[in-house]
């Protein structure tokens, strides 16, 4: 017998699309079952993206906060062994500010023995916990710190009986705007209130200083010129270089007593405290994830027994058995996917709420959304891989024999 | 090789048998082996209206299978179209279910989820091609069949005849080569079942190879040529209009 070639190029075909419309056939008739079977892939890339989202977020919050403050260092004496406060040599400042990388120094000096009053009848003894400070007009720039009402001390107001104070400073003494003249009793002398500032974050001892000038400090209160503390920044990239050579450069006679501090330390710590119980949170969304391949693949073992006679139909129809596994597979992954679009979403909602209740700007790793759905489409294949392969196994007469 | 069963007389008559089975025996793994088929030798000439009678356990529905290439014979060779089945693979079987055969069911296997007109167009889908043209054969399938005001209709919201005309059309929209319909009556009330039977015989005069296996002699009686089976083996052979 001749042959002859089949007419109508009789290959059997399943494009992309008829491929993807079958796969979502198995799901619209289910759709109680689909949706179930898809929440635990949903609760575990929700997790994930909402753990990484929140601490992305939270971190970027402190971040910014360390930006202003990482290049920030100070120096102060440290006590004796003997418990006797020291202070720096009068020269530190002029000998610190010409490290190369340095580019602002501010000074201060403590002014133990004035206090400061609202007025001349408050008891001597409610000193309120005000320490005086002798500094200059470089503050403000050095640290970041803004000024809430009036305006910082200058050259000229150094020279006279002019305070600034700190936040926490001006509300003990229950100043709360500058809208009239206001003068504060400081070691016997009236001085004028020209300035209140913002809370400093990471400095916090200052918001409870007063600051007044260098000049006024040697005229009225004897004080001597030697700092008790610098406050430097330097080039971001060379903050450790320059905190290695800061004691010799701020006491060359006696460079074990002074300490060097970065106050970004703390919120670095504070980052780290944060991200401490990330891990734990993301195992468990893994684990979600894991249960919820586990009820997929589970939910599709069943499909395929349940559905034994549309598979039967289809092999009939003309479809391979690749065509057959392909289907199960892709309905797999498609209720894998779809629930881990909704726990992307989810995922999202929470970080958004969560970080707006914070003041934070919400950042959402991308590695989170791309990363949530990557896994999701895996887990789907994974848990699609058996029951496909079972599907396509079954032969087209075992299919189409029904009960 | 075998002889030619004499087939009617018609215009459109090829020379080359659609399916032409020689030798097939079909025998399933056991202690003793159970042979289904033991030797069937038959031939389907284009345009026949033909039934495969037997009771049940006397191998018919493994001829149907066999016939489908949804089963592969033991020893002999099946050809569809002239082409010999033996030697092709898993995917070129399901091609040539694809476009040159057609089933209908005794269970119909509508898919719930789908209106007629999927389910109908769901017969063409492994063929490839735009799903709009798809559907345009499906459309004048379910004209044919007399369901053209269902078509919106889900399966379950169907009568039995209704959902049998609807497995018909689906097996019909591709133009098939060969459809074979599998005790396609019995699900069905007698007087639904002699309507399934108006449209097949129906189907056939427009030019549809059609082949009925079916036990039952009402069903046998509608169909031109009768084709008797016992313990695998073809014991009657009456060609149409004797």
């Amino acid at each position: 017998m001749i042959r002859r070639p089949v007419r109508d190029s009789g290959r059997s075909r399943l494009s992309r699309r008829d491929l993807l419309w079958v796969a979502s056939l198995g799901l619209r008739s289910r759709r109680v079952r689909a949706a179930l079977s898809a929440l635990g892939i949903s609760i575990g890339i929700a997790a994930i993206v909402g753990v990484l989202g929140i601490s992305q977020s939270s971190k970027t919050g402190l971040l910014q906060e360390l930006g202003q403050l990482g290049n920030l260092l100070t120096v102060q004496p440290q006590s004796t062994a003997f418990g006797q406060p020291t202070e720096l040599p009068a020269t530190a400042e002029g000998m610190v500010s010409r490290i190369g990388p340095v580019t602002s120094v501010t000074e201060i000096g403590s002014i133990a023995n004035a206090y400061v009053y609202r007025n001349s009848v408050v008891p001597a003894s409610d000193t309120s916990g005000i320490s005086l400070t002798a500094t200059d007009a470089t503050l403000p720039a050095t640290l970041g710190v803004t000024v809430a009402h009036g305006t910082f001390l200058n050259a000229a107001t150094a020279r006279y009986p002019a305070v600034v104070l700190g936040a926490e400073a001006a509300s003990l003494l229950g100043i709360n705007d500058l809208a009239s003249p206001t003068q504060a009793w400081i070691g016997g002398h009236w001085f004028t209130v020209v300035g209140i500032l913002n809370p400093v974050e990471l400095l916090s001892q200052l918001d409870s200083m007063a600051f007044i000038g260098f000049p006024v400090a040697e005229r009225y209160f004897g004080f001597d010129g030697h700092p008790t503390g610098l406050y430097l920044r330097s080039v971001p990239s060379q903050v450790t270089a320059v905190a290695a050579v800061l004691p010799a450069t701020a006491d060359p006679a006696n460079p074990s007593i002074v300490a060097v501090s970065y106050p970004s330390d703390i919120l670095k710590a504070e980052v780290t405290a944060k991200g401490a119980y990330n891990g734990l949170l993301l195992g468990l969304g893994a684990v979600a994830l894991l249960v919820g391949g586990v009820g997929i693949a589970n939910v599709m073992v069943v499909s395929v027994l349940e559905r034994r006679s549309e598979i039967g139909l289809r092999r009939a129809l003309g479809a391979t058995r690749r065509h057959v596994a392909e289907q199960f597979l892709a309905e797999a992954v498609l209720l894998s996917v779809l629930g881990g679009l909704a726990g992307v979403v989810i995922g999202a909602v929470a970080t958004v709420i969560y970080a707006a209740s914070q003041h934070w700007s919400v950042q959402i790793p991308a590695v989170a959304l791309y990363g949530g759905l990557g896994a999701a489409l895996v887990i789907g294949a994974m848990a699609g891989l058996y029951p496909s392969t079972r599907a396509a196994r079954l032969s087209p007469t075992e299919a189409l024999r029904t009960v | 090789m075998t002889h030619p069963v004499p087939v009617p007389a018609r215009p459109d008559a090829g020379p080359a048998p659609v399916l032409e089975l020689a030798g097939v025996v079909k025998q399933y793994p056991g202690e003793p082996p159970v042979t289904a088929l033991a030797g069937v030798d038959l031939r389907i000439g284009q345009g026949e209206l033909a039934a495969i009678i037997g009771p049940s356990g006397s191998g018919k529905s493994t001829l149907l299978h066999v016939m489908g290439t949804l089963e592969r014979p033991t020893r002999g060779v099946v050809r569809v179209g002239g082409q010999d089945t033996s030697a092709m693979s898993d995917t070129q079987l399901s091609g040539l279910r694809a476009w040159r055969l057609g089933f209908v069911f005794q269970q119909f296997f509508l898919l719930d989820g789908l209106s007629v007109l999927d389910n109908v167009a769901n017969g063409l889908l492994y063929r490839g091609g735009r799903a709009a043209e798809r559907r345009r054969l499906a459309e004048a399938a379910i004209e044919r069949v007399g369901l053209g005001h269902r078509a919106g209709h889900r399966p379950n919201q169907l009568s039995g005849g209704e959902q049998q005309r609807t497995a018909i059309a689906r097996a019909l929209a591709g133009r098939p080569a060969l459809v074979m319909a599998d005790e396609p009556t019995g699900n069905l009330d007698t007087t639904t079942g002699a309507s399934i039977l108006d449209l097949l015989r129906e189907l056939h005069r427009d030019g549809t190879t059609i082949v009925v296996i079916t036990h039952d002699p009402d069903v046998a009686a509608a169909m031109e040529r009768h084709i008797e089976i016992r313990d695998g083996r073809i014991i009657r052979d009456t060609p149409a209009g004797t």
